[in-house]
Order: C-alpha cells, then sequence, then structure tokens
C-alpha cells in the first residue's frame, strides 16, 4: 500500500480525540474522512501533515516511516480550510514559495508557477495580490501552492466549505483531473456527503475518534456495517434493528395500505411522510410522478434489510 | 548505468539538502541561545543583583539595612498615602473620561484622545514645572491672580501633578476597553426603557471592574516609584522614591538605596500578578467589529461626569498652554510680553544633549523591537517551552520601578568582565531592555492576526523555521513593530528614573538638562525644552499613525 496508517493515536489532555486508527490507501486513490463535527477529522490530517505529535501509532508513506519527521521533511503537502495563504504575497510569490526550498533558480521557478497558473485557470493573475481574489481564485492558489512541489499526498481539510454550491461543483471536477494531470494520492474531510460521494474512491465514515467503516460509497450506502453510518449517510427509516432507505418503498396495487400525513416539496422530488402499521415513514418520489395530497391512501411495498 | 546516475545524482542532492539543513538547525539554536542571554545577562542579573546588595554584605544574609522601616516608617506612610490617593483620583478622572465618550461625538473624542496622547509623550515632570509656575510662589494663578501666597508644596502638591500625569494613560485604557464592548448590551438596556443613570451604574461600570481595578493598581505603582515628582514639589514630603535616589546621589549609600527599592517592588510584584489576572478577562472581553455609536440620553449621572471630565480636561489644556506661553514669554516690572530669548537661551543647553536623546532612543527602539519579535517569535509563535520562562522574565521590567532597573544595572556591570558603567552602551542597553515588555506586548498583539494555517502552509512547503521568522513573521508583524518602535522611541525620550544614575555628567540626555532646569528654578529654558521634546515626539507618534493607518489598509 501507498500510504498506511496503523494504530494511529492522538490525544488531548487524556482526551483521546483519535483511537486507534488504521486505514490504507493506494496511489492515486482519493479517500474521503466524512464525520459529524469533533470526530477527529483535522486531528488525523494534522497527524499525517506533522503539525501535532501524535501519541501512538505508524504513519508509512511509499515505503518510509514518516512519524517522526518534521512537516518540512514529508512529501505531504496540505490545503487548509482557511487556506493559510501568505497576504503579504502576490500570487505567483505564493504558488512558488515552496520551490525556494527545492534549488529551483527563480527564473524557472516562475516558469513553473506560470504553468500551474495555467492548469489551474489563473492565467494573468501573477501579480494580483492574494487578498484581492475571490474565494474560488484563493482556494486555487492554495491547491496550486501545494501541487507545486510535486508531493506524494495531498491533504484537504474541508477545501471546499468557503465556496457556493456551483463552485463546489466545478472544484470538484478540478480536483479529479488534477489527480489525473499529477497521479496524486489525496485524503479529503468533508462535511459534505456529496463532496465525499462524487469524487472519493472509497469513504471512511468516523464517529467520536474511531473508524466505523471504510467503503465505496455503494456499499457504505447500501450496506451500511453500524447504526451509526446508516444514520450518518442520506436518510433512513430504521424500525428494531431493520432499516430501509426513503427511495426503497415502492408502489405497487398489491401493496399494503399507508396514508399520507405529510409532504414537502424538494426539487427533483417529492418528499412524503406515510403512516403504516402505526408507525411513520419517510418516502420520497420524483416530481413528474403523480402526486399525493395529505390524507390520500397509497399501496406500497418494501423490504426491511437488516442493519 | 542510467538509472544508477540518476539515483547517485538524487542521492547527492539529498545529503546536500541535509548539510544545509543541518547549517540552518545551527543557526537556529545560536539565534535562540543568543537571545536567551541577552534577556538573562540584562534583564535578570540586574534584577538579582539589587537583592543582593540589599540583602547580601560580607558574605552572608543581612538585614540591616531594612532597619529603615522601623526607624523611618513615614517614607513607607508618605508613600502609600501619595501612592493611594493618586491612584483614586487618576482612576475617578479616567473613568470620567472614559464615560464622557458615550456621549460625544466622533469629532469630539478624536479630539479628546489627542489632548490624552499630548500628555503622554510629556517628560513626566512636566507637571511639576507647570504647577510651579501657576500655583507656586511667583506663581500666574496663585499670586496675580487671585493674589495669595501660598506654600504649594508637599503632599497635594505631589497628588495634583502625578494626578495629571497618570489619568491619561488611565483613560486610553479604559476608552481601549469600552471600545470592545458589545454595544448591543446597551442597546438592549435601553430597548428595556433603562434610563442613562442605571445603564452606567448598574452595566456599563460593573463590567469595567477588571480595567478600572487595571488602571487604579498602575497609577499605584507608578506613584509609588516616581521621585521626580516629590523631589521637585514635595518640600518636606519625602517618600522612598525620593529617598532612595537620594541615597545615591547624595550619599552614596547603595545598599540603603536598593533595601528602599526592594520594599518599593513588593506592591509593584503583587499589583503584577493582579493585573496579569485581570489582563486575562480583559482579553476574553467581547469584541465587537461593528463600529456604532451608542447615544444615550444626557441625564442623571452624565452630568457628574461631564463635570469632572471637563474639568480635567480643561486643567490639561491649562497646562500645555502654560508651558507654551512661558516658553515664548518673559516678565518685566510685572508686564508680560513676548519674546524669543527663553528660545536663544536654551541652545547651548540643548545641543549636544538633544540629539544624544533622539539617538539613543531611535537605538532602543529599532533594537528592543528586533529582540521583542525573535522573543515572540520563539515563545508566542513557536511556544517553545523555554522561551515561555524566558518570556516571563523579560517582563520585569515592566513591574519593577525604573530606579531599581537602573540600579541593577549598575551593581552588575560595575566590574570587568562586564564592565559597562560609564559607557553610552549601559545606557542604551537599559534603554532597551527596559521598553523590551511594552515592545513583545505590541508584537504579540499584532501576531494574534497571523493565521496559523498560513505558517503551517510555510512549514508544510519545506521552510525551516529561520525562513517562516524572515518570510512570514516579520513581514506580518510589521504593523506592531512599527507601533513597538514608536512607542519605546518616545518612552526613550522622556524616561528618566531608569538612567538616572548612568548616564555620565558629560554626556547628559534631554531628560536630565530638564530636570536639572527645572531643579535649578530655570523655569523659562525648562519649558521651552519641554516644548521641544513633547514637538518631536508628538510629531513621531503622528507620523507614524499616518503611515501604520495605510499599510494597515493595504493589507486588508
Ligand atoms: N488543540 C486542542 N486541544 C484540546 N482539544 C482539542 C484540540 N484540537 C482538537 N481538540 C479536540 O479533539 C477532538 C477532535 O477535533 P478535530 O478538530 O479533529 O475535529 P474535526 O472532526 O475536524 O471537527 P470539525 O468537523 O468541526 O472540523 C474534538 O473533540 C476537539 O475538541
Ligand atoms: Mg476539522
Amino acid at each position: 500500500m501507498f500510504l498506511n496508517i496503523k494504530n494511529l493515536t492522538k490525544k488531548y489532555d487524556k482526551v483521546e480525540a483519535v483511537r486507534n486508527v488504521s486505514f490504507s490507501a493506494e496511489e492515486k486513490e482519493i479517500i474521503c474522512i466524512l464525520g459529524p463535527s469533533g470526530c477527529g477529522k483535522t486531528t488525523i490530517l494534522q497527524s499525517i501533515g506533522g503539525f501535532i505529535q501524535i501519541d501512538g501509532g505508524e504513519i508509512i508513506l511509499d515505503g518510509n516511516k514518516i512519524e517522526n519527521l518534521e512537516p518540512e521533511d514529508r512529501e505531504i503537502a496540505t490545503v487548509f480550510q482557511s487556506y493559510g495563504l501568505f497576504p503579504h504575497k502576490t500570487v505567483i510569490e505564493n504558488i512558488t514559495y515552496g520551490l525556494k526550498f527545492r534549488k529551483y533558480k527563480k527564473k524557472d521557478a516562475i516558469e513553473e508557477g506560470k504553468k500551474m497558473l495555467e492548469v489551474l485557470n489563473l492565467r494573468g493573475y501573477e501579480n494580483k495580490k492574494v487578498t484581492e481574489l475571490s474565494g474560488g481564485e484563493q482556494q486555487r492558489v492554495a491547491l496550486g501552492r501545494a501541487l507545486i512541489v510535486k508531493p506524494k499526498l495531498l491533504l484537504l481539510d474541508e477545501p471546499f466549505s468557503n465556496l457556493d454550491t456551483k463552485l463546489r461543483v466545478s472544484m470538484r471536477e478540478e480536483l479529479l483531473r488534477i489527480r489525473d494531470l499529477f497521479n496524486i494520492t489525496m485524503l479529503f474531510v468533508t462535511h459534505d456527503q456529496e463532496d465525499a460521494f462524487s469524487i472519493a474512491d472509497r469513504i471512511i465514515i468516523m464517529n467520536k475518534g474511531q473508524i466505523e467503516q471504510i467503503d465505496t460509497a455503494r456499499n457504505i450506502y447500501l450496506n451500511p456495517k453500524t447504526e451509526f453510518v446508516l444514520r450518518f449517510i442520506g436518510s433512513a427509516n430504521i424500525d428494531k434493528g431493520y432499516f430501509v432507505r426513503p427511495e426503497a418503498i415502492r408502489l405497487s396495487e398489491n401493496g399494503e395500505e399507508a396514508r399520507v400525513v405529510g409532504k414537502t416539496f424538494k426539487g427533483s422530488f417529492i418528499e412524503y411522510i406515510i403512516e403504516y402499521n402505526g408507525n411513520n415513514y419517510k418516502m420520497i418520489r420524483l416530481n413528474n410522478e403523480e402526486e399525493y395530497q395529505i390524507n390520500d391512501k397509497i399501496y406500497i411495498e418494501m423490504e426491511m434489510r437488516e442493519i | 548505468m542510467g538509472i544508477r546516475n540518476k539515483t547517485l545524482k538524487v542521492m547527492n542532492s539529498i545529503k546536500l539538502m541535509n548539510k544545509e539543513k543541518k547549517t540552518l538547525d545551527i543557526m537556529n539554536s545560536l539565534l535562540k541561545i543568543f537571545t536567551a542571554l541577552l534577556v538573562i545577562v540584562f534583564v535578570l542579573y540586574p534584577f538579582l543583583s539589587v537583592f543582593g546588595k540589599a540583602l547580601y554584605s560580607d558574605g552572608r544574609t543581612n538585614l540591616s539595612e531594612f532597619q529603615f522601616i522601623k526607624g523611618e516608617f513615614y517614607l513607607v506612610k508618605n508613600s502609600l498615602l501619595s501612592a493611594s490617593i493618586t491612584a483614586l483620583l487618576s482612576t475617578t478622572f479616567a473613568l470620567a473620561l472614559g464615560l464622557m465618550t458615550f456621549f460625544v461625538s466622533e469629532r469630539q473624542k478624536k479630539i479628546i484622545m489627542f489632548i490624552l496622547l499630548l500628555t503622554m509623550v510629556s517628560p513626566p515632570f512636566i507637571g511639576s514645572l507647570t504647577y510651579i509656575e501657576l500655583f507656586g510662589r511667583n506663581g500666574f494663578i496663585t499670586r496675580d491672580i487671585l493674589k495669595l501666597s501660598i506654600n504649594p508644596y508637599g503632599l497635594w502638591g505631589i497628588v495634583s501633578v502625578q494626578t495629571l500625569g497618570f489619568t491619561s494613560l488611565n483613560a486610553v485604557l479604559l476608552i481601549g476597553y469600552l471600545d470592545s464592548f458589545d454595544k448591543t448590551m446597551i442597546e438592549s438596556a435601553k430597548s428595556l426603557k433603562a434610563n442613562t443613570t442605571s445603564i452606567l451604574l448598574d452595566i456599563v461600570v460593573p463590567l469595567m471592574k477588571p480595567a478600572i481595578a487595571v488602571s487604579f493598581l498602575l497609577s499605584f505603582i507608578r506613584s509609588m516609584a516616581d521621585f521626580s515628582s516629590p523631589m521637585i514639589i514635595g518640600g518636606a514630603f519625602n517618600t522612598l522614591a525620593t529617598e532612595a535616589y537620594l541615597s545615591i546621589i547624595a550619599k552614596g549609600n547603595s545598599p540603603r538605596a536598593s533595601a528602599m527599592s526592594v520594599i518599593l517592588f513588593i506592591p509593584s510584584i503583587i499589583v503584577f500578578i493582579v493585573y496579569s489576572h485581570f489582563l486575562k478577562q480583559q482579553q476574553s472581553a467581547s469584541k465587537n467589529l461593528r463600529e456604532s455609536q451608542t447615544r444615550m440620553k444626557k441625564s442623571g449621572v452624565y452630568h457628574l461626569v461631564k463635570i469632572l471630565g471637563l474639568f480635567f480636561i480643561l486643567w490639561l489644556i491649562i497646562q500645555y498652554l502654560a508651558i507654551f506661553t512661558s516658553a515664548f514669554t518673559d516678565k518685566y516690572k510685572g508686564e508680560i510680553y513676548f519674546t524669543f530669548d527663553n528660545i536663544k537661551d536654551s541652545i547651548p543647553h540643548i545641543r549636544d544633549s538633544f540629539i544624544r536623546s533622539i539617538i539613543y532612543s531611535i537605538i532602543a527602539g529599532v533594537f528592543s523591537s528586533l529582540i521583542g519579535l525573535i522573543l515572540s517569535f520563539y515563545s508566542y509563535i513557536m511556544k517553545g517551552k523555554y522561551m515561555k520562562i524566558l518570556d516571563f522574565i523579560s517582563n520585569m521590567p515592566y513591574i519593577v520601578p525604573g530606579t531599581f532597573f537602573g540600579l541593577g544595572y549598575i551593581f552588575a556591570f560595575n566590574k570587568s568582565p562586564l564592565k559597562l558603567t560609564g559607557t553610552a552602551l549601559i545606557v542604551i542597553l537599559n534603554l532597551i531592555f527596559r521598553q523590551l515588555p511594552m515592545s513583545i506586548r505590541t508584537i504579540q498583539s499584532s501576531m494574534t492576526q497571523i493565521e496559523r494555517a498560513t505558517l503551517n502552509s510555510a512549514k508544510d512547503l519545506g521552510a525551516h523555521n529561520l525562513y517562516i521568522l524572515k518570510d512570514m513573521v516579520f513581514p506580518m508583524s510589521y504593523s506592531g513593530l512599527f507601533l513597538s518602535f514608536t512607542n519605546a522611541f518616545i518612552s526613550s525620550m522622556t524616561t528618566i528614573g531608569s538612567i538616572i544614575f548612568l548616564v555620565y555628567p558629560s554626556r547628559k540626555l534631554a531628560t536630565f538638562v530638564l530636570f536639572d532646569l527645572v531643579s535649578s528654578g530655570k523655569y523659562k529654558i525648562a519649558s521651552v525644552l519641554s516644548c521641544i521634546i513633547i514637538i518631536v515626539c508628538l510629531s513621531v507618534s503622528l507620523l507614524s499613525y499616518r503611515i501604520f493607518n495605510r499599510s494597515s489598509k493595504n493589507v486588508s
């Protein structure tokens, strides 16, 4: 494996922010870490990046143990949530700063920097101040600054959280393009499930400092290993150890009787609350299908699955 | 073959990088050690020397120097008495000025701030000077207007001069604190129909308690440590500070001076501990970025606030008018007339001393800021363990009375290998390290603006600590460095206490000349000199305010 994390543990004043976390990644893989606030996502990234001292465990990157190296000696680059751009430097100075420590001549560094701006669709921005850029542009500068040093691993801590929905979508595509262009492995922390589902090869679901499940998006959604994962990803109707996803409730003339008790228009689909067997269930239908009113009787079929 | 060559090349470049990293590591350690040594030698060592002198003689502990507490207890009593009254009065006036800002327009507030700034850039005994000129035996107000002949010297002279001098800093402190208040609190109180008196007394003043305590305590120590006002206008009213000063200057009795300084230091350290405690609370006070002018009805307690505030401002204005007129006028047969003679007469007094003062102050400003930056970098940004201790030590000059710090320099540096007494260097070093605590504060508060992620990014890209200092922290601390330089420059220009024992008679500084002139009754020339000092300091601070404002606009 290209990246191997073994039994990573980090304590803050005896409280374990991360406990015995192990996972690995292959070269060129994009792994997303998802989890509620405070579950230890940032702590994992900072441990791998070397910004905090870990209390136990091993980090192996491309065959080398790196957990005792200083950040500047790890072949890892980080894009921080707040970008951490150098506010007193221009775009090109920001982008090329890392080359200074890699024995580049100033002229070559600027050459490389310009190429990077090209890749990131930032041509002509060389001499702008980073404080004059929009959120999306700053984001790309941060990305370029990290990529230019050709790290083996790129860490991204909620890099899209300051962007609006449209920009997020285009940045996701950008990130996939960059992965193919630079053949780079990425570890990506996000709050947004859509981010994870659209770009991750595999997703890590965390809770209270521990990993609940590591799997592909499809498996996480369809076969959640724990109730936490089930509840955290998407929405589900749960009854005594069994669950059914709202879209898995089908209408059928031969089905059993249920009654509509609530309804919300959600754009492309409509969410209904139905009463069935004395319980309430969430059900969704696309908005081009027949629409029901509250108190309508409907007939449904569903298959509850064991968690 | 090709592959092997390539591997060799890569390995060589790795070796090269390792070598360079080692060099950087060594330089980093050297810088740390050097800074640590500076602080230990020029802050801790002199500090301990005073204790040594006071407590040890003939190789053993000897407390006999403290006998004066019994025999001359009146000294302790006088110091405590005048310090308490001064602290009380200067805090009351400052509070009134602070509360007044709720009722005045932005423009009026700026004018008040300017007047306060004026007193903060004035030499410390300027108050004594005008006091004598206005209220002295031949005073303009007491004799010429009121036709009185009273003795103005003594406790009340000291108290009024110190109150006038210390209120400004307190007021600036309180106004700063009020500015950081969440104004919506007052708005909601108003919407609940609270009147002005209740808003001020039930909400604002209780919330200001920490800041009020800080300003009371600060004035208390400053008053205890001040020897110049009691020297000039204390008359027979002697305090610990004057007695310590006289013990050295007149009697050459340094153990006695040290013992007195140690006693003076006790309240300072207590105050400092309380102060840091309050300071913590103060920093956690909510910040309100929205600039809003809160308006309250001018009623109730407002009138008292207004009377106190206006009285103080009027008093300050009279003081400065008096100095400026005194610099440009003279009296002949009871007639006052305009003249440039005073200025002509002052030239021989100021020529050398003035330029020397400016040069020393510039050096002190530059170096205290640079050392402050390096120390803050290691303690505040890198969070080095030992550096925290160093940070504490470098804050000590802030709490000790000036004369204490000066005595320390005499005792510490009067023998080889560090024999510095009588040189210009010892004066400059003293100025640098005396200003260091203020520099550290200013710089660290500007460092709070630097984002962790920015520094981590630089580290992540391969920047060694030294590069982070040079490429990130240094340029991002410009505003703090600038402010720190200005403050240190002004303090050095106006200080006297800590260097009075160190300056060689033939190499006097402007404040010394001024002190001599006032002490020997040459008030006219003293006024001219005061004006020049004020003008220089004021220009420097206004200039730096201009530049600072411009550069901060550019950044954000
Ligand atoms: N410097 C610190 N000192 C003490 N506790 C900390 C520190 N940093 C993080 N923690 C704690 O460790 C836990 C994990 O924090 P972490 O920042 O990794 O969470 P996160 O998953 O990134 O959360 P978010 O989604 O809100 O960013 C939290 O409970 C947090 O309070
Ligand atoms: Mg986080």
